[in-house]
């Protein structure tokens, strides 16, 4: 499958009257954006009002609570449509060719449930933690219809987000991109006769799957109900993967890490160099024991059925998915294919605590996205995007969190893809 | 002003001499002798060697308390800023004997410390309680060893944040630090991957924690027709320690009876252990392994019976591979025995 | 919905008492997240199967109080595994260092519907469903 992106470098944001994207600028008409938000019924009957911002990297300014990140892209040539299942069509995505509008977010934030989290700052030493603070981003602010049920209303913003996000990508339809990329996988047969002699490797990749705020959805479907299976690389690119989980800021994979996963990016870096790029496997992180199991036994079946002689696994959250990643890993290996794996650590402030919930000495091979209790302080900001009521509230903070000069002193397990699991960031321990 | 260090080092890097000379007792010398003089000039006079304490490596191993005191005495009295041992490189007495003197000195007088050597050296199973910088295998590492010992030196000196092992040079001592690698995660994957794939060389940037937690089994249902049995490591043995258990790195076990015995004594028994002030143990050998306790649980009905042998050995500095042995061996004499369950001592 | 088992729920969150109840029969725990821990290794210790994971969800255990454990209602056959993925967990919770909150009730409401939402998931439950009784 084969699928060309096509980069439209955005240089700023500014309102205006009339939508549109013009020399990498992009112009939002914020009524007209609102009110294609607005169209879809569950918004319209759950979120009571939500207005849009723009927070540039530099700024004095603080985003918070950040419930997901997405970025615009426009499905140009070829089947299906971006996010295809929830907004389009569920037609199969991943070929053809797709607009980026890449240096931009569009970023959902207001609060869901009390003890919700996410900090961008887009400047000062909180911004040197998170990606996203280098980015243009369209803020959109929700807020809830007075007694609507957590659960329809985390589904209202999510679903808010993802239409915001597809009518500012319909901007740049017809905009020439700056640059343009190919990414293609091969079937299993043509792959082993193109590439005999370089090793197969394949992505295993964990979805956050515990259930409410703790969600993620592939073509739509809700994760926990599917069994571990097989994608192409590139539909991930059309948003064939979106996130429902906003609980744990730091190591959360916002829809932005599904949409640019940068172990997929990596790899299709040495694909037909030094490695031949099979496919990615998708598996679950449930609650159910039961289920843990047979999702594992499931992913070591693929990457045995497919052959392949080495793996990548990423996952997402803390403690619960420890044990799926230790299983998964132990299992994989145990078929003879050799794990890299990806994670993050929660080794107490102090970093002397054990960093896992659950260990193997198979898992050899592990990268870390740093340990997520480390505390930071975060200056004040002259502006707020979202609300500071909840900060005493969010993981890793506590009262007295916020000070009386408006500093913050948190762990930067509260800073959006801080210690992303994907190995998005830099950040790393010893 | 220049910041003051005090550098412990051994006879041979002392010039005195080597094997034959290793006996020689604790001295003080002023000023920089041998390999300090590479740590003057990497501190480029923010910091400086104002005393050198030597001592010969076995004088060390065989006299250690006394050597810790003195040497103690002598640090106290200098009231340096930092206190630096070795590097010992591959040597192990001398490692040992670096970690050793450099934890006493942390912990008694407060002062940061710094030693330095290859990683399986002895002396780095301190790695965990003495910041331990990681050189080469030998001396010719110095040249590669000073700059970093120095650097590290100096920020310890002056109250800076230490960075992570990787960054600083120091081996890894169980403290996770957070730092900014160059290239990211996912990318740091795929090069680790490939490299395992190759059967090339990779570090792990977690080592799993060692698996030596064990799992409890189930719950003895009914204690009063259980047999219980005792097992030290607390060096509990008959007088006169008839299997010359050592006192330290223990090399095997004992297997003793208790029959005929209500309690113990410091008649009939007395501990083996180097590792702790025996005179308690010694006075009353149940407070370590408590047999009368025992015996009066066997009268009451709490327990079914006391298995008439106890295991015990010194935990002292005993190699974790060479416990592990004893305790595989002399659990399947238990198990052959009918013991339901056992207590485990330690000191 | 599970249901054919010998489920039983442990819990200390009241939402599911009252949702679950009619369906499952319940151990309820007065006390915080860490004596769920407990009560569900010590069920474990002695042959009771765990059916889900004691660390469910990314509330960390020093954010939330509640907790709920789905174990068999009868003792089995005692699993080392599980056994360990308890003790581990109550190692896991004990490493969170406990913070000054202020726990308002809203709040203590949204960390009930969360656990409550977990274990309904886990159970197949209709959560939604459970809600509206």
């Amino acid at each position: 499958m084969k699928l060309e992106l096509g980069f439209i470098e955005i240089k700023d944001i500014q309102f205006s009257k009339e939508s549109k994207l013009e020399n990498g600028i992009l112009f939002v008409n914020a009524d007209e954006a609102k009110n294609f938000v607005f169209e879809d019924d569950d918004v319209k009957a759950c979120v009571k009002d939500a207005h849009f911002d723009i927070a540039k990297p530099g700024e004095s300014v603080r985003i918070t609570p950040v419930k997901d990140v997405i970025e615009p892209r426009v499905k140009v040539e070829g089947p299906g449509g971006e996010f295809p299942g929830v907004i389009a069509k569920v037609d199969t995505v991943g070929s053809g060719k797709t607009h980026v509008l890449r240096g931009m977010a569009v970023v959902t934030a207001g609060k869901i449930v009390g003890f919700q989290e996410g900090v961008i700052d887009m400047s000062g030493p909180g911004a040197d933690y998170t990606a996203f603070s280098k980015l243009l981003n369209l803020v959109l602010v929700c807020e809830p219809v007075e007694g609507v049920h957590q659960h329809e209303y985390e589904h209202a913003v999510r679903i808010a987000g993802l239409r915001a996000a597809t009518y500012i990508g319909e901007l740049g339809r017809n905009v020439a991109p700056d640059a343009t990329k190919e990414f293609e996988t091969l079937g299993i047969k043509e792959g082993i006769q193109k590439w005999p002699d370089l090793p197969r490797v394949a992505y295993v990749h964990m979805l956050q799957s515990q259930g409410l705020l703790h969600d993620t959805y592939v073509y739509g479907v809700d994760a926990k109900k599917s069994l571990t299976t097989i994608i192409n690389p590139t539909e991930t690119m059309d948003g064939a993967i979106i996130s429902g989980n906003c609980v744990s800021a730091c190591d959360k994979n916002t829809t932005y890490h599904h949409q640019n996963n940068p172990v997929v990016a990596d790899l299709f870096e040495q694909h037909g160099k030094t490695l031949n790029y099979v496919c990615n496997i998708i598996t679950n992180e449930n609650v159910y024991l039961a289920d843990k199991m047979r999702s594992s036994d499931w992913t070591a079946k693929l990457c045995r059925l497919l052959d392949l002689d080495g793996v990548i696994v990423s996952q997402e959250g803390f403690g619960n998915p420890d044990t799926d990643l230790i299983m998964n890993t132990k299992k994989i290996e145990l078929e003879g294919v050799k794990t890299t794996i990806i994670t993050d650590e929660y080794a107490g402030q102090d970093g002397k605590s054990q960093s896992l919930a659950d260990a193997d000495p198979l898992a050899d091979a592990v990268v870390t996205g740093g340990n997520a209790n480390q505390v930071i302080i975060l200056p004040k900001m002259d502006k707020v995007i979202g609300t500071l009521e909840d900060i005493d509230r969010i993981a890793g903070s506590h009262a007295g969190s916020l000070r009386p000069d408006g500093t913050i002193e948190a762990e930067i397990q509260v800073i959006t893809g801080a210690t992303n699991e994907m190995g998005f960031g830099y950040l790393s321990a010893r | 002003m220049s910041y003051r260090v005090v550098h412990y080092i051994n006879q041979f890097f002392a010039n005195i001499g080597g094997e034959e000379m290793a006996h020689v007792a604790p001295e003080l010398r002023e000023g920089v002798v041998g390999p300090g003089l590479a740590f003057n000039q990497a501190w480029k006079g923010e910091a400086e060697i104002v005393k050198t304490i030597i001592c010969g490596d076995s004088y060390y191993a065989e006299h250690e308390k006394e050597a810790k005191a003195q040497i103690l005495e002598w640090v106290k009295a200098e009231k340096p800023d930092m206190f630096i041992a070795g590097p010992a490189f591959n040597a192990g007495r001398y490692g040992y004997a670096c970690a050793n003197i450099a934890l006493a000195v942390q912990e008694e007088l407060g002062i940061p410390v710094l030693t330095g050597m290859y990683v399986e050296n002895p002396g780095a199973d301190l790695k965990d309680k003495v910041l331990i910088y990681e050189t080469a295998n030998s001396a010719a590492g110095m040249r590669k060893a000073a700059p970093g010992m120095a650097k590290l030196a100096l920020k310890l000196m002056k109250g800076e944040e230490i960075g992570a092992s990787c960054e600083e040079g120091y081996m890894p001592n169980g403290i996770r630090k957070n730092f900014f690698e160059k290239e990211r995660g996912s990318k740091r994957a795929v090069d680790m991957l490939l490299k395992k794939l190759r059967g090339e060389h990779f570090v792990t940037e977690y080592p799993m924690p060692s698996f030596d937690r064990v799992a409890p089994n189930p719950a003895i249902k009914d204690l009063s027709k259980a047999t219980i049995a005792l097992c030290t490591s607390g060096g509990i043995v008959p007088k006169g320690n008839p299997d010359h258990i050592e006192s330290s790195s223990a090399s095997h076990y004992g297997e003793y009876s208790l029959d005929g015995f209500d309690k113990l004594s410091s008649a009939d028994h007395e501990t083996a252990h180097g590792g702790y002030d025996p005179v308690y143990a010694n006075e009353d050998p149940n407070r370590v392994l408590p047999v009368d306790v025992m015996r009066e649980f066997e009268r009451e009905g709490k327990i079914g019976k006391l298995h008439n042998l106890y295991y015990a050995t010194v935990g002292n500095g005993t190699a974790v591979a060479s416990a592990k042995a004893f305790a595989a061996e002399y659990a399947q004499k238990l198990k052959k025995a009918g013991v339901d369950a056992v207590i485990m001592t330690s000191t | 919905m599970r249901g054919g088992h010998d489920y039983l729920l442990i819990t200390n969150n009241p939402l599911v008492v009252r949702c679950m109840g009619d369906c499952y029969p319940i151990e309820f725990v007065e006390g915080g997240y860490r004596d769920v821990l407990v009560k569900a290794r010590d069920m474990v210790y002695i042959g009771h199967t765990l059916y889900t994971h004691p660390l469910a969800g990314s509330v960390k255990p020093n954010e939330t109080v509640y907790r709920s454990i789905a174990v068999s209602k009868n003792p089995h056959a005692f699993s080392q595994e599980q056994a360990e993925m308890m003790s581990n967990s109550i190692m896991v919770y004990d490493k969170f260092l406990p913070k000054k909150r202020m726990l308002t009730d809203e709040l203590l409401k949204d960390f009930q519907l969360v656990d409550y939402t977990l274990i309904a998931g886990a159970m197949e439950f209709d959560a939604a469903a459970g809600l509206a009784k």
